[in-house]
């Protein structure tokens, strides 16, 4: 188990209006660390990691990334967003700009680079994701898998120490789900720290130290996958486990 | 084209109440009706150099007011979508007054009622009147053009602000680099339509006294009146080649920018 002093997040809490959407939900990650949130559709699991980058606020707890209070109404959320990487469900690429605009952005415009180092840069990223052919790609001339490879070389390309993604493979067609899986594992043999929320059962199974299901804002039960997947404690879990086995 | 149109078709049917002619002398009659006498289009052409004085001051105007449109109307946009509180309930305050007022009572207002100075830019003195026309013409526009960009500002897809924000840009960053680029591009056909309605109410700065190219063109036809038709169609003529060309290059300007595989702007 870790010890968490990479990643601390205690008891948080969030509500959307009167709604309580997050209780107290509470894990912890060690630099390195992969974790995986997993759960039914509508537990949380998305807007705890959007918490982690402040794109969602919760209202209680504490989230510590580093030594540093996440939730600080004192923080720079700029400052926190450079460090900490993020892929969406919908890759959300910049329409207008090429795979090599995409991910050169952040650094030309966040990190200051000049615009030759910028794109050194952003081809180097995307040459790691295997899309070195693909540099003056337009988002709508990729494939979903190869979109969502350059949102993956879009948030690398900051050098975050923590790399949020959020269901990044839903929205693929099942046969380009495979090359996302692959740079993932590939970042997980570089030991980079990843918080994932993913439906991808094998691949948690696979990369995950610790596995966190979540119900309707609760932490339900959390553990490495081995014995979460094979001796569920809860039967929620067991439950959630079965129905999801079912689909695969 | 429509005052042309219009004048012609209420040409031939008072041609054709009158006409207890031959088919001969309906024909001929037609004829001249949607031509013109020579003598009139020699009168029209003789008096061209003063219609083209008056076609500057169209395009001068219609320049201006445009320029000053995007540089107020952008903002205004970017406010009623971004901003809160006063400023974004001033801006569409402001914005619903100039767009439910007639342009004749703006342009009034601005001249009589403000008395706007006249601006001495050193090469060329602005007169009063032109400013007035100008201010009047590019605060309705930009009042109209603030709408657009409202429109395709808040059109873009909020996962790409988001996606700018986790990259560590600010809100004003992100809208910067990653929405008006795109804003900008879809902005290009309702730009279109604001030129085109710009350009053809420039006409309406007679109210304040400045002889733009339909002013102009009022005044030869009261002249010689039967050259009437002659005037307006070559008027009409030229109000066609200016709208013409500059949607064509608004469409060159859309094609350039277009994104590929994405869609058209």
């Amino acid at each position: 188990m870790s010890d968490g002093d990479f990643l601390r997040v205690t008891d948080v809490s969030k509500w959307y209006g009167d709604e309580q959407v997050l209780h107290d939900v509470s894990f912890e990650m060690d630099r390195g660390d992969v974790t995986v949130l997993i759960g039914p559709s509508g537990s949380g699991k998305s807007t705890m990691l959007r918490c982690v980058n402040r794109l969602a606020e919760a209202q209680e707890g504490s989230i510590r990334l580093d030594g540093e209070e996440v939730l600080s109404p004192d923080l720079d959320v700029n400052d926190l967003r450079r460090e900490v990487g993020m892929v969406f469900q919908g890759f959300n690429l910049f329409a207008h700009l090429t795979a090599v605009g995409n991910v050169a952005l952040g650094p030309r415009r966040v990190l200051g680079l000049s615009a030759d180092e910028a794109r050194e840069r952003a081809e180097a990223q995307l040459e790691r994701v295997g899309l070195a052919d693909q540099l003056d790609s337009y988002p709508a001339e990729l494939s979903g898998g190869q979109q969502q490879r350059v949102g993956i070389a879009r948030a690398l390309a900051m050098k975050p120490k923590l790399m949020l993604f959020d269901e990044p493979t839903s929205a693929l067609d099942p046969e380009l789900i495979g090359e996302v899986l692959e740079v993932m594992h590939g970042l997980v043999d570089e030991g980079m720290t990843m918080l994932v929320v993913t439906h991808e059962m094998s691949f948690a199974r696979e990369v995950a130290d610790e596995i966190v299901f979540l119900d309707e804002g609760h932490v339900i039960e959390r553990g490495p996958p081995d014995q979460l997947f094979e001796r569920p404690e809860k039967e929620r879990t067991g439950r959630f486990l079965e129905r999801i086995a079912s689909h695969d | 084209m429509s005052v042309a149109g219009t004048l012609a078709l209420a040409a031939v049917e008072s041609l054709a109440v009158a006409g207890s002619g031959s088919v001969d002398l309906l024909s001929t009659g037609l004829t001249t009706t949607l031509v013109g006498e020579a003598a009139d289009w020699e009168f029209v052409f003789r008096n061209a150099d003063y219609l083209g004085v008056g076609a500057l001051l169209t395009v001068v105007l219609t320049v201006a007011s445009i320029l000053l449109g995007f540089v107020v109307g952008f903002p205004a946009g970017a406010v009623e979508v971004y901003g809160d509180g006063l400023l974004k309930r001033t801006v569409s305050a402001v914005g619903i007054v100039l767009r439910g007022t007639p342009i004749v009572v703006i342009l009034i207002v601005m001249y009589f009622v403000v008395g706007v100075p006249q601006i001495n830019l050193g090469v060329a003195t602005v007169s009063s009147a032109m400013t007035a026309g100008i201010l009047g013409l590019g605060l309705r526009s930009a009042a109209y053009q603030s709408q657009i960009f409202r429109a395709t500002l808040s059109s873009v897809d909020d996962g790409q602000l988001e996606a700018g924000r986790s990259i560590g840009l600010s809100r004003f960053e992100a809208v910067r680099y990653v929405v008006v680029p795109q804003a900008l591009r879809r902005s290009i056909p309702g730009f279109q339509n604001e030129f085109t309605i710009v350009l053809k109410d420039t006409s309406i700065v007679f109210a304040i006294g400045l002889a733009e190219l339909l002013t102009r063109g009022y005044d030869l036809f009261s002249e010689q009146t039967t050259a009437v038709l002659e005037v307006i169609l070559f008027i009409s003529a030229i109000y066609f080649v200016l709208t013409f060309t500059t949607n064509r290059a608004l469409d060159r300007l859309g094609d350039h920018y277009a994104i590929p595989e994405g869609e058209s702007a």
